[in-house]
């Protein structure tokens, strides 16, 4: 690495879910200043969205929220929620960074998280809330979940008769509602530039659109659910607060299906997706908990329980009269208000037939959307399935571009512990380059 | 005294079954309380303003918080009363989560027991004093134990990053087990590459100090200011004058086999630990050379044209001051005698993994045909899980890594070997990292065979071994010969962990690995403050997760280093000089070596860096001289007194 006179000690960091936390955290207490950027309007990613996390059963809120508050909170990261970065400059040292924030409608400085706002929205309970994956509901002023940081309100532009109609009844109720005067329609979008020496990339994944795979109903049958539905639908701060059910009936008989999405060339995804086994490991286990006399049973293909203590948690779920059948079904029907569920059991060398209330997906972590498009910016490659690339193999974290280094699962999937053990890696190399120029 | 108390639901990790509201009406009712709340996930950032608002409203002095264990949010709280201007030890923890809603499923009765834990606390939170934390400069380097590929990875982004790293080897070389590998998982490249230029760069950076053929004895301190005593064992061979002739090894009458080339070949009792690397130093293994023995050799001595070889050499001890340090020792090789069935050691057709790897890296470079004895092998069988996911050999655990090496090393037997027949015996195939799946297809499709359901047993037939098991897919028996079978070993925690274990005081996982802090939180930091893990120390793991957490860990490592001070907890022992008669048996118990007595004043004295505040020499103390700041007799006493009177 050529020696180059770095300008800014400042760290981009762009994503703000677990790993792009860690990173913040690990830089910021160095002493660096962080800009970290989150699309969505508010930090803590997909694991704000899990209930228990595997194999230790932690709560994820209870593990995830405090760094949350410690991001949001702390002197040497400026987190900018519901922006993206448009464009990027420069190279390593001294990146110049455009960054766009969305208009939330509410002044930040202004709101005080107090929901008296959302109380009063004549939409009050009619949109699907994406957070819960559209099993619950929102107004169209809302807070993405209630421990979200910032603890701020928006707007949503897409369904709020102010911004789409321009009118709503006589005065708009939110704006009637708030005590500090803090809602705002006109409020416009705005671009920021900033400079930065490092760039920690950790923008995550999506997770595998199960419609895809249609064979499986998903979108077809309400009661055929993805993963992270069946996440929502087990937290205490989901829809149902944390009662397993759906329509208001508790499911009696449960399928669990592995590696949808995942090695599957029909889909074009040959790669595993490294979490799927172990969450549905759990997420069984939740449902033998909450529904003591459920029949439950897991398709599965090869059980993959490779990290630490993972074994022992496969070991605990299968004491748990969970049955394992091996042998992903070719395919679920309607029978009247069940599921039929029929396939090969390859242990058996027999074909199945299972009829069963609830069908939970085990779908898989694919490319985000617009990773292409951010690599193309940031001028890295990606692998052919669409994960951004690392420089050389066996190093996951320098890309081919000095300076830029990624965390987490936008390099390729993975759990918690190694996604957090992976942006602090991308901490130490993006402080080096800070601390080379400082010196 | 005004009280504020604050009851968590922990989304329904508490609120299922404790009737939270009912705790709280219990909480008001105290008449040192002013207010009492309860919040869905207190923790976050609304629970957190709530206590922050009722401390500037009500001017509250002492804050309870019922939620879960102390040691995971007793900081995230004591941050959030100090912001509101309340000294941060004005708090303490009801244990509602841990201590009752986890274990209890009487709703009634977890009830009430969480309504006596609450009580108790109120009754400490009345005598709490304030303490304050102190700073200490630190140590501006790190020490580094292992100098494999996590251990020299970390080393080499300490210095990176300004600060100078000691790297402690237990060898005489560098490179650790991926040094042994031939070609890597998943793209086949050779291990030399990983390695090489790492080696090169811990030895050749002005700020790392490599210690080779060196281990710690012992390690004193705290984060920040930790002394290490590293010995160095003597080579016998003078380094300066040796000039790598090899006329010494000529003359040696000694063989020696082999360890580090997995028993493959013979070398003498004075060798080159490494023929490859750049880092060479000879050395004489003593355990082999016959002056060591009886004193009866000394060809080497004399043959040395430059007097380099010095029978009298003395290992030293090196002290080394640093501000943290890294575990980065690695694993072992599971002993696979110990799976007796399956006739390691007893037939010669049965090798390990890691033998294989030797194999094939000399096959490679020599462009010999494979053989083993005098046949080129043609049938060979890999058997997955030897050592992993196996009670019976108490490891449960699975070695994270044997899945595709096995894929990378059958690919290798079809794409060297024509017309080889090439089986894989296997549990479950779990090639789950980025480009592994791609490769375990790739073997499929070069020819290789797998089949689900490990063998039971492994016999001799003929010059071959017949495997026997059962087909779990086709629910049949199978018995077939081969000419060589392969052994997945997996990983089993390094012998050395133990000691290094004690010497620190860090703790193990049940699987016997170093344990983290918390899986999620803190992987890589441990329940020492200032020590943090790096590589298979941890838990079983490839190489590209393995060079990811060594990044990591240098991050962990060197936020102290650049922040340049530390806080001291202020919650230790301290003694009552008017009692304390230096009788010394608080010396004995301490686990710290923070108490030493005075001989001038007869008195005992603490070093507040080193207590940790365990409690330990309190309750040794026979005059009670000594008290545990924040755990005071009499707050202990109120505590257990309001749980008394709560029957």
């Amino acid at each position: 690495m050529p020696a180059q006179k770095i300008e800014s000690p400042v760290a981009l960091v762009i994503g703000g879910g677990i790993a792009g936390m860690q990173a913040s955290l690990d830089i910021a207490d160095k002493g660096f200043k962080v800009v970290l950027v989150e699309k969505e309007p508010t930090i803590g990613g997909h694991m704000a969205q899990l209930d228990k996390t595997f194999p230790t059963l932690d709560c994820s809120s209870c593990i995830l929220t405090p760094k949350m508050v410690e991001v949001g909170s702390h002197p040497n990261i400026e987190a900018m929620t519901y922006s993206e970065v448009i464009e990027i400059q420069g190279e390593m040292g001294d990146f110049q960074i455009t960054i766009r924030k969305k208009p939330r409608y509410v002044d930040l400085k202004k709101c005080t998280g107090c929901g008296l706002c959302a109380e009063a929205c004549v939409q009050r309970t009619r949109i699907a809330n994406e957070f819960d994956m559209g099993i619950g509901k929102r107004a169209a002023i809302y807070i993405p979940f209630p421990q979200a940081v910032p603890q701020k309100y928006l707007i949503d532009p897409d369904h709020c008769l102010m911004l789409t109609k321009g009118k709503c009844g006589k005065e708009p109720r939110c704006q009637k509602a708030c005590g500090t005067h803090a809602i705002d329609f006109n409020q416009k979008e705005e671009n920021v530039t900033i400079q930065a020496g490092a760039i920690v990339v950790a923008t995550g994944y999506d997770q595998f659109d199960a419609r895809l795979k249609p064979e499986y109903g998903y979108g077809r049958y309400e009661n055929v659910l993805s993963g992270i539905e069946f996440e929502r639908l087990c937290s205490a701060s989901g829809p149902t607060k944390g009662s397993i059910e759906y329509n208001g009936v508790e499911p009696k008989r449960v399928v669990f299906i592995q590696c949808v999405g995942s090695r599957d060339k029909t889909v074009g995804n040959e790669y595993c997706s490294r979490v799927c086994c172990m969450y549905t490991a759990k997420q069984a286990h939740l449902v033998r908990e909450r529904i003591p006399d459920a029949k439950i049973t897991i398709c599965y293909m090869d059980i993959r329980a490779f990290g630490k203590g993972y074994e022992e948690f496969y070991d605990r779920v299968q004491k748990e009269k969970i049955i394992f059948r091996r042998g992903n079904p070719s395919e679920i029907y309607k029978r009247g208000e069940s599921l039929m569920i029929r396939g090969e059991d390859t242990l058996l060398g027999e074909p199945y037939e299972e009829e069963t209330d609830l069908v939970v997906l085990a779908t898989g972590l694919v490319p985000r959307q617009d990773a292409e498009q951010l690599g193309r910016m940031l001028g890295i490659s990606h692998t052919p399935e669409g994960f951004f690339k690392e420089a050389e193999t066996k190093e996951t974290i320098p890309t081919s571009k000095p300076g830029v280094f990624l965390a987490g699962c936008c390099q390729s999937p993975k759990d918690i512990p190694d996604a957090v053990a992976q942006a602090s890696g991308a901490a130490a190399m993006a402080c080096i380059c800070l601390a080379e120029g400082r010196s | 005294m005004k009280i504020g108390v604050y009851i968590c639901h922990c989304g329904i990790n508490i609120a299922d079954h404790v009737d939270v509201e009912a705790v709280r009406d219990f909480a008001k009712d105290h008449p040192q309380v002013v207010i009492a709340r309860d919040y869905t996930y207190m923790c976050s950032d609304p629970g957190q303003d709530l206590i922050m608002r009722d401390i500037e409203m009500e001017r509250l002095d002492r804050i309870v918080v019922a939620a879960c264990s102390p040691t995971m949010h007793e900081r995230t709280f004591r941050n959030v009363i100090s912001k509101s201007g309340l000294n941060p030890y004005f708090l303490e923890i009801a244990n509602i989560r841990e201590h009752c809603s986890w274990v209890h499923h009487d709703r009634t009765r977890a009830t009430e027991k969480a309504k006596d834990l609450v009580s108790a606390a109120i009754a400490k939170a009345q005598l709490l004093e304030p303490l304050q934390a102190q700073e200490k400069s630190v140590t501006p380097s790190s020490l580094v134990i292992g100098g494999g590929i996590a251990g020299m990875q970390a080393a080499f982004d300490i210095a990176a990053s300004g600060f100078r790293v000691v790297l402690v080897e237990k060898t005489p070389v560098l490179g650790g087990h991926v040094a042994r590998l031939n070609r890597t998982f998943p793209y086949l490249e050779e291990a030399e590459q990983l390695i090489g230029p790492r080696i090169e760069a811990v030895l050749n950076h002005a700020r790392i100090e490599v210690m080779p053929f060196s281990e710690v004895e012992k390690i004193d301190g705290s984060v920040g200011e930790f002394s290490a005593e590293i010995r160095r064992r003597p080579h016998y061979v003078d380094g300066e004058k040796c000039d790598r002739c090899g006329e010494c090894l000529k003359s040696c009458p000694v063989d020696v086999i082999d360890d580090s080339n997995y028993r493959r070949n013979a070398r003498k009792a004075v060798y080159f630990p490494s023929t490859d690397g750049p880092n060479e130093i000879l050395l004489i293994d003593t355990e082999a050379c016959l002056h060591f023995k009886d004193q009866s050799c000394d060809r080497c001595q004399r043959t040395c044209p430059q007097g380099a070889i010095d029978f009298t050499q003395e290992g030293r001890l090196e002290q080394v001051q640093v501000g943290t340090i890294i575990v980065a020792t690695g694993h072992d090789i599971f002993d696979a005698t110990k799976k007796t069935e399956l006739g390691y050691g007893k037939y010669q057709q049965v090798i390990t993994a890691a033998e294989f790897e030797r194999l094939t890296a000399s096959w490679g470079r020599t462009k010999e045909t494979p053989r083993i004895g005098d046949t080129v092998p043609k049938a060979i069988a890999f058997v997955h899980c030897v050592g992993s996911r196996d009670k019976q050999v108490g490891n449960e655990y699975c070695s994270r890594v044997c899945c595709t090496y096995t894929a990378k090393q059958a690919l290798w037997v079809r794409e060297n070997i024509p017309d080889s027949e090439v089986m894989v015996f296997y549990i479950d195939v779990r090639t789950f990292g980025k480009g592994y799946e791609e490769l375990y297809e790739r073997a499929q499709k070069r020819g290789v065979i797998y089949k689900k359901g490990v063998p039971s047993e492994i016999f001799r037939g003929g010059d071959k071994v017949v495997l026997r098991g059962e087909d779990a897919l086709l629910g049949q028996p199978y018995e077939k010969a081969f000419d060589l079978v392969v052994l997945a070993t997996g990983l089993i925690p390094s012998q050395g962990a133990q000691s290094l274990k004690n010497l620190m005081k860090l703790s193990l996982s049940p699987d016997g690995f170093f344990m983290e802090v918390h899986p999620k939180l803190r992987p890589l930091d441990t329940a020492v403050d200032g020590i943090f893990l790096a590589g298979t120390c941890q838990g079983p793991k490839d190489i590209a997760d393995t060079l990811a957490q060594a990044h990591g860990a240098a991050s962990r490592a060197t936020t102290t280093l650049f922040q340049g001070k530390v806080a001291i907890d202020p919650v230790i022992a301290a003694i009552d000089e008017g009692i304390c008669s230096g009788c010394g048996i608080c010396e004995e118990v301490c686990e710290y070596a923070a108490l030493t007595l005075d001989p001038y004043r007869r008195l005992m004295t603490i070093n507040t860096a080193l207590c940790k505040g365990c409690g330990a020499c309190n309750s040794a103390c026979p005059a009670g001289a000594i008290s545990l700041k924040h755990f005071k007799p009499e707050q202990i006493i109120a505590q257990v007194y309001a749980l008394c009177m709560g029957e």
